[in-house]
């Protein structure tokens, strides 16, 4: 009898709380469900998103959200066959691209207009969300934050060989010289991958010939421009600024954060996006600091950066969510609400949500490391990113900057058939 | 319709497989033979149909150099592979003491061998100063860049399908004790010494099974994976790219499925011709005990 009274009444608590969970939900106007959301990061971002997640389900109870993160590698290809497939998470953190490349019809990401009144678009300058928007006009997406790449020096090293960070390109030439006499030929004060030397060409093409690499969607510098970017990177190889492609692939680390020689300060110098200093700092072994640089404006003669910019990366609900609405709340949690927005801080680069902004601002969060890095850019920054310049035909595993790069450190060619090959892929990527 | 029902029993009991095989490998096989003849992109449709796919795997230096390397990578791996398997279970099957524990030690590496992460252990061990590097300055000697230089990085990937020798062996172990003992006693009495006797009785009596894994590791080999994705990822400079990863890449990096599917179809053309060889001349090589 006693025991039927205790099932009894676990039967009724169950079901009061059940319905109180429900009239909550319902009080609060949203539905009960479950949703997914993915997205790709290092440990700290996975962190605090998880937390920041667990903070949505508290506050608003009802709402299960079931995470899916992990690193970059092969995310792209992953989260493409689930777009394609249909299957994708309720909210997708997306890089800019893929909304050219997966949702050109506009199919594949919700138009965020039709939730306006969950989420607060307001937050964000219109100049902002035109650029997350489908060919089709639609809002695909919010942008989380914008985003260029500036130099980050391990002042360690530095202090090592009796040098301070450089400021200029002519101090970084010199920073060659010195860490090869006084270090070591293992030493090298900066570190660039295929696509790394990319952007470093491309800020010194944009800064001494005062153009877009890429404009009208077409390629806007001529072969002998190209030529003259492939030997200006060739040349930091010679004098011993940067190793060369074959003694990074010798490494065989799957990223420069991975590689024992950066995290042990051998290569002392990264090009990297203003919002992913700290998965570098959390790298690097014990006692060694990474700071900011500043932008280099000796490329050419007039004092440019040729320094370009994008939207760092959104997010976006797919089409095929059954619950859009709760979704949107989870962005605008993340995005616009102080309560996530604390939580969030800038582990995505400093937010674009001007309520963000002000959140972080007043509560002193911003990341110090990232704001510099950020306002650096930001400040330094003369042109927008085309998309193109991203592309998978380009930027890929078997894409034209691998190729030209690669053969050009493996001395397979020279910068004159490396130049040609270089613009051709470009065109060709630009032609779609 | 009962004596129709118990007679076909047996296809009953492999419907669930049957279903699998048509929606999972059937349907696929035929589909990518359509798309092949076509652009399919798997975000912007079909919109050319042609021969054009089938032409660039011929055409583009970057396909053909693929196939040339997938041909060198099975026919280094193939052999080796068979060979050191072979020599391996004819030592663990004479009775030696603690033999069992031999056969699982050198079984072991088939289970860990093809995963991911002996693959990572594979990168450090050959990457520069890495652990092999170390040992051979040790031993005085100078030694090559093993994921920088094209024909080491090759022969990398090879050594490790090779040392994934233990499925092979157990085969081959099995077919050992299969031969009869008193041939052996038969050819002692005629003076035939240990070399004799393996290449004149076991080998001839041992051919259906060594056919058996040519056939079985050439497939295997031809498709092969995960072992160069993850060590060179194609590196250096494409010289480890085998058409696998050229079919993964166009696939899903580019999501060109027209041209993936057309790859994939040479590569099945090719296995074709090489096992339907393979069967044509085992009749010049292979003894069946039950053939007149």
């Amino acid at each position: 009898m006693k025991m039927k009274k205790i099932v009894g009444f676990g039967i009724a608590s169950v079901m009061a709380l059940t319905m109180a969970m429900g009239f909550t939900a319902a009080a609060a106007d949203y539905e009960e469900c479950t949703l997914k959301f993915a997205w790709w990061g290092g440990d700290s971002r996975h962190e605090v998103t998880q937390q920041a997640v667990n903070a949505f389900m508290e506050k608003y109870p009802g709402i299960n959200v079931e995470v899916n993160f992990g690193a970059w590698s092969d995310w792209e290809s992953a989260r493409a066959l689930e777009f394609q497939s249909g299957t994708a998470a309720d909210v997708n953190q997306i890089n800019l691209s893929w909304i050219d490349e997966f949702d050109s019809n506009g199919d594949v990401f919700l138009d965020l207009n039709t939730v306006s009144d969950t989420l607060d678009l307001t937050q964000w300058d219109e100049a902002y969300l035109d650029m997350m928007k489908d060919q089709t006009g639609q809002l695909a997406g919010v942008p989380v934050s914008m985003t260029g790449r500036v130099f980050y020096w391990d002042k360690t090293t530095f202090d090592e060989a009796g040098l301070e960070v450089p400021t200029s390109l002519a101090e970084l030439r010199e920073a060659g010289k010195v860490f090869q006499e006084k270090l070591g030929d293992d030493y090298y004060p900066l570190a660039l991958g295929e696509f790394d030397r990319m952007i470093l060409m491309t800020f010194y093409l944009q800064a001494k010939y005062e153009k877009p690499i890429l404009a009208d969607g077409t390629v806007n510098m001529t072969v002998e421009e190209l030529q003259d970017g492939l030997d200006f990177i060739m040349s930091l190889e010679a004098d011993h600024v940067i190793p060369s492609i074959v003694t990074i692939d010798g490494d065989a680390a799957a990223s420069l954060d991975q590689n024992p020689k950066f995290i042990d300060g051998k290569y002392a110098g990264i090009l990297e996006w203003d919002s992913a200093p700290k998965k570098y700092m959390s790298a690097l072994s014990e006692g060694r600091e990474l700071v900011v640089g500043d932008e280099f404006t000796d490329f050419g003669e007039n004092g440019k950066t040729g320094v370009f910019t994008k939207v760092s990366l959104g997010f976006a609900i797919s089409t095929t969510s059954e619950h859009p609405k709760e979704a949107a709340m989870l962005i605008n949690y993340l995005c616009n609400d102080p309560e996530g927005v604390a939580i969030m801080a800038s582990e995505r680069g400093i937010p674009e949500s001007k309520a963000a902004y002000a959140v972080l601002e007043e509560a002193g969060s911003l990341d110090p490391v990232i704001a510099e890095a950020h306002s650096k850019v930001m400040a330094a920054s003369e042109y927008p990113e085309v998309p193109v310049f991203e592309s998978n035909d380009l930027k890929g595993s078997e894409g034209t900057y691998r190729y030209v790069f690669g053969g050009l450190s493996y001395d397979e060619f020279d910068t004159e058939e490396g130049a040609e090959e270089l613009y051709n892929g470009m065109v060709d990527a630009c032609e779609g | 319709m009962k004596k129709w029902a118990k007679s076909n029993i047996g296809f009953f009991f492999i419907i669930p497989w049957l279903i699998g095989f048509l929606i999972f490998k059937l349907y696929p096989f035929g589909s990518s033979l359509v798309y092949s003849f076509t652009d399919y992109n798997l975000f912007k449709g079909i919109k050319e149909t042609g021969l054009m796919n089938y032409i660039a795997v011929f055409e583009k230096r970057q396909y053909r150099e693929a196939l040339i390397i997938t041909f060198k990578y099975a026919f280094m791996t193939v052999p080796l592979k068979l060979v050191v398997a072979l020599f391996v279970a004819y030592i663990l099957n004479f009775k030696l003491k603690g033999v069992n524990l031999f056969r699982t030690a050198y079984y072991i590496p088939s289970i860990l061998g093809g995963s991911v992460a002996i693959s990572v252990l594979w990168r450090a061990l050959f990457k520069d100063d890495g652990l092999i590097q170390q040992m051979i300055r040790m031993l005085g000697g100078n030694p090559p860049s093993f994921m920088t230089d094209p024909n080491w990085a090759l022969f990398i990937i090879c050594l490790l399908r090779v040392w994934q020798f233990g499925s092979t062996m157990v085969i081959f172990l099995a077919a050992l004790k299969g031969v009869p003992e008193d041939l052996y006693e038969a050819a002692s009495l005629d003076g035939a010494g240990k070399w004799r006797q393996f290449f004149s009785i076991t080998i001839p009596l041992i051919t259906p099974v060594i056919f058996y894994n040519l056939i079985t590791q050439l497939v295997q080999a031809f498709q092969e994976f995960n072992g160069p994705f993850i060590i060179t990822n194609g590196g250096p400079r494409g010289k480890t790219t085998l058409m696998s990863i050229l079919i993964y890449n166009a696939a899903f990096q580019k999501y060109d499925m027209g041209l993936a599917s057309a790859m994939a179809w040479v590569l099945f053309v090719i296995l074709v011709f090489f096992t339907a060889i393979s069967f044509w001349s085992q009749k010049h090589w292979v003894y069946y005990a039950d053939e007149e």
